[in-house]
């Protein structure tokens, strides 16, 4: 409760500012907020939700955020159009209430952001049109015109209330329709968001055989209702702020009350709160701004656009980050262990879950340590081979000019090349670069006596493996190999062991908001093995993460290992 | 700044002793196997087998890796003498464009005139060298340590590694550096080493191998047994087998004893497990050993026809072969204590093990002691299994 009341912009309903409005918001939107389309939410919270930092986006006439709106209509027009001067996309359309000439209407939105079907429908063609139908030829003065506009004119779902201008900006800048009515002080907001937006689908990042396919998409709407639609339970709370001097991005914070610990959430909203920023473009820049270890190439800040992800590192207590305009959602705490688990291994049987997640922890030694290995051996300790095994290698090096540390790094970095290429190339083309490059950059480098054929197996073998676990720990060990690599060109096996060592002591000194980096291994938790290198089953896992859910830890009834029903026999034996 | 200052201290102290050994695969001469003769001059000749990496395809063109390419030669045998055998290796560098390196060195193989000198001297410098191994092979030559090292193998791509393989398949009594070194150290014990030989062996075969020619293959021949360091004589393969036996360290092999009923017609048993114990006695004169040994295997050949089944015949074959073991054994015993007066056995030390204040006394001279020894050989065999078979397909119920 005291973060709330120190930081009243997270939970906007409830906070001092909008308790003004939570009257008419009540009459007018509560009915609509609660079974219609996602954009009503937002409607609320793109308006309601002040910008955070406080900080002018007009440098020109800096004094307009103050403004309150005008009772008259042309002022409050000439204020918006100063405000929205040279921004060709917004719309100004005035029309009359009711064929009245008298109480004249302004209508303000944000072309391609409003449903437009919806605007000239259930706004103006209600409005202008079928309001005397109603009314069956009574006037309406302009004084009764806005509750009357509030109460059976208008059509739209979700209306709030504006009397400043900054507010109504905000509206008309979030993809809201804002109606002006001349004679009243007041603007309303009508909530008829609709934009181009991709179509919910598979994960491009994370792949899977069996479980669900769906991610996340640009628009922060649909992806809170993806998460809904996952977690039915008032318990998932999602809070919004808006981020970015300029962009005004909505990040949204979403956690299971009641499952989530305090202070890491608190942690989570003040290291937000904190961010001043122009523009948030991707949930990235929010990682780097509030994660633990800024130098540290292990990032302890986890992201993925899947869905059924995110909803269980919710379930586990984690906090996710959803910021507009990405697909990618952020969940902290991070763990190191998350560079091998998949969401698959959840859903797979456990037994085949375990084998692959051990496999994919050889694959990140593998990408780690192959190279630096076979660098410092040849160089530095041939007598470690079988000697068939050095007879072959040496005989592979006979014509090679480069020593191995030169013949792996160029190797390496034609590797690494080749794979950016393929990842940057257009999309039909990015096939033809990677067969090019692997078979026959790979074939005529051996040929033609550059490098050996065990260095290509070797690359080869650190790059496949760089693949079967998460994109995101790929990159932090692809980096991290090279420094391992060169340590161990200069002093061998004895480089290679000081990096590991530095390596583990950095890993063990990490931690991601409160909770050690390497944890369930250093610190050990015993029950949290269950879900460590191998997954237990479901029936075995009833504890959620200790260091994570701490308040919390109770997954599910102990003891639901399936077995035979206790039959009317055997009950009597 | 000052922590600016100690991390680039830091670097410097790590990374100034950067590439300190680093060596390429390819300035590397590879020994596969090393030779040491004594020349007629007293000089110290060593022989080594240097692996050609060239030749062994490798990925380049011409065969696959690790393929030996035909008409080229995989190895390079050099020899140089000095005073002693570093000398001849630092000779050798002269000779040779590439550092020698020792570490994949499997074989070490002393000339049967060193070997009657005494190869005591010839060890330490392999016992000393960081990059020499302790486990690899040691054995004798007939002849000089280069002929055997010149040759080269049919089936393997070098005459050192066949050596190796042959030496780790137990085919006689292989010995390892370290055991050679222990040997020479205990007085209770004296080093018997493989004897190594060229014998003439078979003719190559395949398609557009025409012509016949003389190839020499090299095969162990039986054991060299030293008294202290220096060689006392040879053991030929069947009293090597018994030399086996009574050191526990027969772990596979085949004994072949006539049949009982049809004595021309022969049983061959495959041993699985064996187990020697060896115990003295000592009464302040005479020294006895009874030396018990246990093993147990498979029948595996049956020429004869008696039904194995029948009651008695199992029992009965047990007795045939340990009599034959025991026979093995006293003909090893009678060349060691009678011909040679050496303890190959390692008997001594299970003596120091049991009798550690007599030992004092006698290790001086143990071996005179040894050669007057009682020793009894009694040996148990059990038959575990008898193949697929039981009864042969012809025999009438």
């Amino acid at each position: 409760m005291r973060t709330r009341l120190r930081f009243p912009g997270f939970l906007f309903p409830r906070s001092k500012k909008r308790k003004k409005l939570s009257a008419g918001r009540q009459e007018v939107s509560r009915p609509a907020k609660e079974g219609g389309p996602p954009e009503m939410e937002a409607a609320g919270g793109g308006a309601g939700a002040p910008s955070a930092a406080g900080v002018s986006t007009s440098v020109k006439n800096p004094g307009w955020k103050e403004l309150p709106l005008s009772s008259t209509l042309d002022e409050n027009l000439q204020n918006l159009k100063a405000v929205f001067a040279h921004c060709s996309d917004i719309v100004f359309r005035e029309f009359n209430f009711a064929q009245n000439k008298n109480v004249r209407l302004a209508l303000i939105y944000t072309d391609g952001l409003v449903d437009k079907s919806l605007v000239s429908d259930q706004i103006m063609k209600a409005l202008s049109l079928e309001v005397p139908l109603v009314t069956s030829g009574k006037e309406i003065g302009k004084e009764q015109a806005l509750e009357f506009i509030v109460r059976q004119g208008l059509c739209v779902h979700q209306v709030e209330y504006a009397d400043r201008l900054e507010k109504a900006v905000n509206a008309v800048l979030a993809g809201d329709t804002v109606l002006l009515v001349d004679g009243h002080a007041t603007a309303l907001i009508n909530g008829v968001r609709s934009w181009e937006a991709r179509s919910v689908e598979d994960s491009l990042t994370d792949k899977l055989v069996r479980g669900p396919r769906e991610s996340f998409v640009e628009t922060l709407r649909t992806n809170t209702s993806l998460l809904r639609r996952r977690i039915k339970n008032p318990a998932l709370k999602i809070e919004t702020i808006t981020v970015g001097r300029v962009t005004r991005t909505e990040v949204a914070v979403a956690y299971v009350e009641g499952i989530v610990q305090p202070g890491l959430l608190g942690e989570v909203k003040e290291r937000l709160r904190r961010i001043d920023i122009d523009g948030v473009l991707e949930g990235g820049q929010i990682e780097e701004l509030i994660e633990d270890n800024p130098l540290s190439p292990f990032c302890s800040i986890n992201h993925t656009d899947r869905v059924d992800k995110v909803a269980a590192q919710l379930l586990e207590g984690r906090v996710a980050v959803i910021t507009d305009g990405t697909p990618y959602v952020l969940t902290v705490p991070a763990l190191f262990i998350e560079i091998i688990q998949d969401p698959e291994d959840y859903y797979q049987r456990y037994i085949f879950s375990s084998l692959v997640r051990i496999i994919r922890f050889i694959a990140v030694f593998a990408v780690l340590l192959t190279t630096p290995l076979y660098v410092s051996i040849i160089t530095y300790n041939p007598e470690l081979l079988p000697t068939p095994l050095l007879l072959s290698i040496a005989a592979q090096r006979e014509g090679v000019p480069l020593p191995a540390f030169v013949e792996v790094l160029l190797m390496e970095f034609v590797f690494e090349v080749l794979r950016e290429a393929g990842l940057r190339m257009p999309q039909p083309l990015g096939q033809a670069v990677s067969i090019v490059g692997a078979l026959v950059l790979g074939e005529a480098a051996v040929r033609g006596g550059l490098v050996g054929a065990a260095t290509v197996i070797v690359v080869a073998l650190t790059g496949v493996a760089s693949f079967s676990f998460c994109y995101t720990g790929s990159t932090t060990v692809r980096v991290i190999r090279f420094p391992l690599l060169f340590m161990a060109g200069f002093m061998g096996l004895y480089g290679v062991l000081i990096s590991v060592f530095t390596l583990v002591v950095h890993l063990a000194s990490l931690r991601s908001f409160g909770v050690p980096f390497l944890s369930p291994a250093a610190p050990l938790v015993l029950s949290d093995q269950k879900d460590f290198l191998v997954r237990a089953p479901w029936w075995a896992m009833f504890r959620r993460p200790r260091l994570i859910a701490g308040v919390n830890p109770q997954r599910e009834d102990p003891g639901q290992k399936p077995r035979p029903p206790a039959g009317p026999g055997k009950a009597g034996r | 700044m000052k922590k600016i200052v100690l991390l680039l201290l830091l670097f410097l102290f790590i990374f100034s002793g950067g590439c300190w050994d680093r060596r390429e695969l390819n300035e590397h001469a590879i020994i596969l196997g090393a030779g040491v003769d004594r020349r007629a001059d007293g000089a110290c000749e060593l022989t080594l087998q240097l692996a050609r990496p060239g030749a062994f395809g490798g990925g380049m063109e011409g065969g696959g890796a690790g393929n030996v390419i035909l008409g080229q030669d995989v190895v390079w045998v050099v020899s140089a003498a000095g005073e002693d055998i570093y000398d001849a290796q630092r000779d050798l560098a002269r000779q040779v464009s590439r550092h020698l390196y020792w570490s994949h060195n499997a074989l070490l193989v002393f000339g049967e005139g060193l070997a009657r000198q005494g190869v005591r001297e010839a060890t330490n410098f392999f016992h000393r060298h960081p990059q020499s191994r302790e486990t690899m092979w040691v054995m004798v030559a007939e002849g000089t340590a280069k002929n055997v090292l010149q040759s080269h193998s049919e089936l393997e791509k070098t005459s050192a590694q066949a050596i190796g393989f042959l030496a780790r398949a137990k085919a006689g009594h292989a010995v390892k550096f370290i055991d050679l070194i222990k040997d020479l150290a205990s007085p209770g014990a004296n080093p018997a080493l493989t004897r190594l030989e060229l014998v003439k062996q078979g003719e190559p075969q395949g398609p557009g191998t025409e012509k016949k020619y003389e190839h020499k293959e090299v095969v162990f021949t039986g054991t060299a047994v030293f008294r202290d360091d220096k060689l006392a004589g040879w053991l030929d393969k069947q009293e090597t087998r018994g030399l086996l036996w009574l050191r526990g360290e027969m772990k596979k092999g085949v004994v072949t004893v006539p049949s009982p009923v049809e004595p021309q017609k022969k049983i061959s048993f495959d041993i699985t497990r064996s187990k020697t114990k060896v115990e003295p006695f000592y009464d302040g004169g005479t020294i006895s050993f009874l030396v018990k040994i246990t093993t147990e295997g498979n029948l595996v050949e049956q020429q004869s026809k008696e039904d194995l089944l029948a009651p008695g015949v199992l029992p009965e074959l047990e007795k045939r072969l340990a009599e034959d073991i025991e026979e093995r054994c006293r003909a090893a015993l009678e060349k060691a204590q009678g011909e040679y007066g050496t303890d190959v056995f390692r008997f001594g030390e299970a003596f120091h093990r049991k009798y550690k204040k007599e030992w004092r006394e006698l290790k001086n001279r143990w071996d005179e002691e040894f050669a007057g020894a009682e020793i009894s050989v009694t040996a148990r065999v059990r038959i575990r299994n008898t193949g697929l078979l039981t009864r042969r397909a012809s025999l009438k119920r």
